[in-house]
């Protein structure tokens, strides 16, 4: 699994020759069976694809190369380079900006703690904006928590843990009422009537129940527009961007106390010494695992995961990734730029470079998402300036149903604006692009590590979601597992001061890095994608 | 008086013509006394005249103490913002200017890679850049250039990928260096590590075409064509509602009555002043009250506004405010490059919400949807781009909220 299943393909020109031929495109049975179709080609599965960690709390576990060579790497720090750093004291400090930790400091300061949070970027710059879809929560009278708690087990494959997903979906309705608190806005069923409303539910893909909540089509956004005043108006959080964690502190008992932070501006190491630490730092689709496009910010490089499994933190799931359909695949500046489920569901067909359809469009992601790759693996996919696709039928759309683009389909018709194009008349080039880290650090219901003195909250967490994620519990776990870990580190660190704190646990680390036989040159965590300029020698040279 | 636009001096790509009426003075001097350039410029108060305003002697001093011999020039020529039409006038009908401030500034600060960076939308000043670079290269002072830094002068002619974000300054070394305009995060700042990680200058096209000048005619002799205490002169791209749109080169400082009423020839069929946007159009509106500011720096930002690149689009009562911020927002939309999510997402949404609420479909909450928005976004990107989005349509919001009342459905 190293080239996310290129091959060959058809050229864009014959390739578009044979779609305006066959319009519409027929269709070709698939000839498989489902689960053959996901075993045989979804990257999750793909014989070859994964590695297994040798050092570490996982050994022996199966991973993506690209993330095992991150979790197995060498500190960037030595203890020599926090001689002289600037000392910063804490009861709580949170790694990440983005929706889970804003929720994790606000609950955190409002338990009494003095917070400190860290953003390797700036606050609010993260995946949490993108989130178009909704937030789930069992609010409607038709529904359960019962039915949440089923609907969310049965999307995971039954892999997740079953006390997560409990806590989960019975904190989500007085998650929502918290979101109203802080004043989020929600659409609501009767837009005239403005007190005491009932909120608008639609219903989740796979869920038996309408339960997904929103804000118009930019629920991220307004929440963390709600999210962010707040935080700012909140006494007891401070917060510094541009300060990533290069490495977590420990003490002479093994304990988090902390992390060596980054100033990215006046390129100078802060050691930020807390009772508590909780890792909110999200994903790792940046990695562009196994050579796929991602929808994902360009933050999104497995930080959180690589200090947490250095120090000792046990993770799960790190094989389980979601691939959404239909990232864009040309242009290139472009690429991985999700066009959302609504082309699809509106009627519009995937269509290979032979004009033919190949899969029923509204099946779930994995599954189209594993057609589509069969398409690409098998030499029917569409070349293009040497990217690879297939084609969204966005102009039979348009001739079926006139104005759907312009009325119905705006946000794709910006992106086709964006990347040069009319899709009323040309295709889109699309191809599966990782999504969401399914896995992450394993928490308890208070959002406790196996680390003492380490906690953590969304995305970069794992055992919510089993193998696969349901849309909108994405949103309610960063506001779910937020406010438990908040309050847990306030409580935690009114118990737990930090003393002899160090890089404490890289001496151990690295005899085992050594006993794997690995070496120490791989340094980690990335911190920023290579097309971002400053890499990791950079922030060594500035730091030392 | 008119420096760079006067009319003598749009000589295009002929060197000799160029050289014949003054021109080559100020890099000869240059080249004379090389530990002068800075100093001078620092006396004459010369500016970045690409919209920030910041001080051009420290850019060019920071580049000419970065180690290591290879350093990078780059005559940013991107100008794509609605409104602003000044760089591609230097540029095609003036090219020589903006080069011989660029050898300046190569043998100020040691760079022999000299890159005219120029919009590919803007045909006529590719081919007069490409003519004028053809012309420089068998003349004796740039021979006299190489000499003075001790390597072969490279000048060269790069088209941007034609973004808007290109014009940015690391959006701009990206493209130079042949990628997608992506800006990145600052620092490292381009003066340390820009171009092949190597120091790079990137001044505006206007900002070195004033350099020849005072080089030749001394830092008190510009001083005094601005007016109270800016120095120089200004290019202000006036359009929208006025008699005459067009480039004004006046003194800067000039009082934006003036430009509006005197130069500009007043409002278009007599309907009263309203607002304008400046330059980007990414600031804070100018109203009514602010007619008697002078368009300077340090003036235009104590109104809480920027006088940016100069641009100004005038609007006169009966043009709608809201149809002229959708329109800006839908150009910043289209231009996010999408790395910062809260920008990508943001500016598109914002401009959808405008797009309804002009064409009738607005619906209740929108201006609530609009006021969260201007909060949430400035300040959540990388570059400016969303700043810019976010600040014009703040202040629209907030000096012509009637207008958008207006466009909410009634009942």
């Amino acid at each position: 699994m190293t080239d996310g299943g290129m091959s060959g393909g058809i050229g864009f020109a014959a390739a578009l020759a044979a779609w305006d031929a066959a319009a519409p495109a027929p269709a070709r049975a698939c000839g498989l069976k489902v689960a053959d179709l996901l075993r045989g080609f979804h990257p999750d599965h793909r014989p070859g694809g994964m590695v297994q960690l040798v050092a570490g709390p996982n050994e022996g576990a199966p991973c993506p190369a690209q993330l095992a060579a991150l979790l197995q790497s060498d500190s960037l720090l030595e203890d020599v380079d926090l001689a002289g750093a600037t000392i910063l004291d804490a009861d709580v400090l949170v790694l990440g900006g983005g929706g889970a930790g804003c929720v994790a400091a606000l609950a955190a300061a409002r338990a009494g703690a003095r917070v400190l949070m860290a953003t390797k970027l700036r606050m609010g710059d993260g995946n949490t904006v993108m989130a178009e879809g909704g937030i789930q929560a069992a609010i409607g009278a038709e529904d359960s928590l019962q039915r949440h708690f089923e609907d969310t087990l049965r999307a995971g494959h039954f892999a997740a843990d079953k006390a997560l997903v409990a806590a989960l979906v019975g904190d989500g309705p007085d998650a929502i009422r918290w979101l109203v608190r802080e004043g989020m806005s929600f659409d609501l069923a009767d837009e005239r009537q403005r007190m005491g409303g009932a909120l608008l539910r639609k219903k989740p893909g796979g869920a038996t129940a309408a339960r997904l909540l929103s804000y118009r089509d930019f629920t991220g956004l307004e929440l963390m527009r709600a999210l962010r005043e707040a935080v700012l108006l909140q006494p007891g959080i401070s917060v510094l961007d541009g300060h990533p964690a290069l490495e977590l502190l420990t003490d002479d008992r093994g304990r988090c106390g902390g992390a060596a932070l980054q100033d990215l501006g006046q390129r100078r190491l802060v050691l930020a010494r807390a009772g508590a630490t909780i890792m909110a730092t999200g994903g790792a689709g940046r990695l562009h695992l196994a050579g796929f496009p991602t929808s994902n910010h360009y933050g999104a490089t497995a930080d959180g995961l690589v200090l947490a499994y250095r120090a000792g933190a046990r993770l799960r799931e790190m094989d389980s990734f979601q691939f959404h359909p239909t990232g864009i695949a040309w242009p290139p500046h472009l690429e991985g730029t999700l066009i959302s489920e609504a082309a699809r569901s509106a009627g519009a067909r995937l269509v290979n470079g032979r004009g033919e359809r190949f899969v029923e469009e509204l099946a779930p992601r994995d599954v189209v998402a594993s057609a589509m790759l069969r398409e690409l693996a098998e030499g029917r996919g569409v070349g293009r300036d040497g990217k690879l696709g297939l084609f969204l039928d966005t102009p039979s759309l348009e001739r079926e149903q006139p104005g759907i683009l312009a009325q119905r389909l705006q946000t794709l018709s910006h992106l086709a604006h964006r990347a040069g194009f009319d899709p009323a008349r040309e295709p889109f080039l699309v191809r599966p692009t990782l999504h969401y880290q399914n896995g992450g650090m394993a928490i308890d219901t208070d959002g406790r590590s196996a680390l003492p003195g380490l906690l953590a909250a969304g995305e970069v967490t794992g055992g919510l979601h089993g193998r696969n994620r349901m849309m909108g519990n994405a949103l309610l776990e960063l506001v779910v597992f937020g406010r438990r870990a908040g309050a847990s580190a306030a409580a935690d660190a009114r118990q737990e001061r930090p003393r002899n704190l160090g890089l404490n646990h890289l001496a151990g680390w690295r005899r085992g890095l050594l006993a794997a036989g690995l070496g120490l040159e791989a340094k980690g965590p990335l911190l920023f994608p290579p097309y971002g300029n400053v890499t990791p020698q950079d922030l060594r040279r500035h730091a030392a | 008086m008119k420096v760079l636009t006067d009319p003598a001096l749009c000589v295009g790509a002929d060197l000799a013509a160029w050289m014949a009426r003054g021109g080559g003075e100020g890099l000869s001097r240059a080249l004379a006394e090389p530990a002068s350039i800075i100093p001078v410029l620092e006396a004459a108060g010369l500016r970045g005249l690409g919209g920030a305003g910041f001080p051009t002697h420290r850019k060019w001093s920071a580049v000419a103490a970065q180690p290591g011999p290879e350093r990078w020039i780059i005559c940013n020529g991107n100008e794509d913002e609605p409104g602003t039409f000044k760089d591609r006038f230097l540029l095609a009908e003036t090219p020589h200017q903006v080069i011989e401030g660029a050898l300046i500034a190569a043998v100020a600060t040691g760079a022999a890679q000299v890159v005219l960076y120029v919009n590919p939308r803007e045909a006529a000043g590719v081919l007069a850049c490409h003519a004028a670079v053809a012309a420089w290269q068998a003349h004796p002072l740039a021979a006299a250039v190489s000499a003075a830094i001790g390597q072969a002068l490279c000048l060269r002619v790069v088209e941007s990928s034609g973004h808007y974000i290109g014009g940015e300054e690391t959006g701009a070394v990206s493209s130079v260096m042949g990628g997608f305009p992506f800006p990145r995060l600052k620092p490292p700042f381009p003066f340390e590590q820009g171009v092949n990680d190597r120091p790079t200058l990137i001044n505006n096209v206007e900002t070195l075409a004033h350099v020849a000048h005072i080089l030749r005619h001394g830092a008190a002799w510009y001083r005094a064509l601005g007016l109270g205490d800016a120095a120089g002169t200004k290019l202000y791209s006036l359009s929208g509602d006025v008699l005459r749109p067009g480039l004004h080169e006046l003194p800067m400082g000039t009082p934006l009555r003036e430009l509006v009423f005197v130069h500009g020839g007043g409002m278009l069929a007599g309907k009263a002043f309203k607002a304008v946007f400046t330059g980007g159009p990414s600031n804070t509106l100018l109203t009514g009250a602010d007619l008697d500011v002078a368009l300077d720096f340090e003036s235009v930002r104590a109104r809480g506004s920027r006088l940016g690149t100069g641009a100004m689009i005038v609007v006169g009562e009966g043009t709608s405010i809201l149809r002229k911020t959708a329109e800006y927002v839908a150009f910043f939309a289209a231009n996010s490059c999408g790395q910062c999510p809260p920008c990508k997402i943001g500016t598109h949404q914002v401009s959808r919400i405008l797009e309804r609420l002009d064409t009738g479909a607005g619906r209740i909450g929108d201006l609530e949807a609009l006021e969260n928005l201007s909060h949430m976004l400035p300040g959540s990107g990388r570059c400016g781009l969303v700043d810019g989005a976010a600040t014009v349509l703040a202040s629209s919001l907030e000096t012509f909220r009637a207008e958008y009342e207006a466009a909410l459905p009634r009942g």
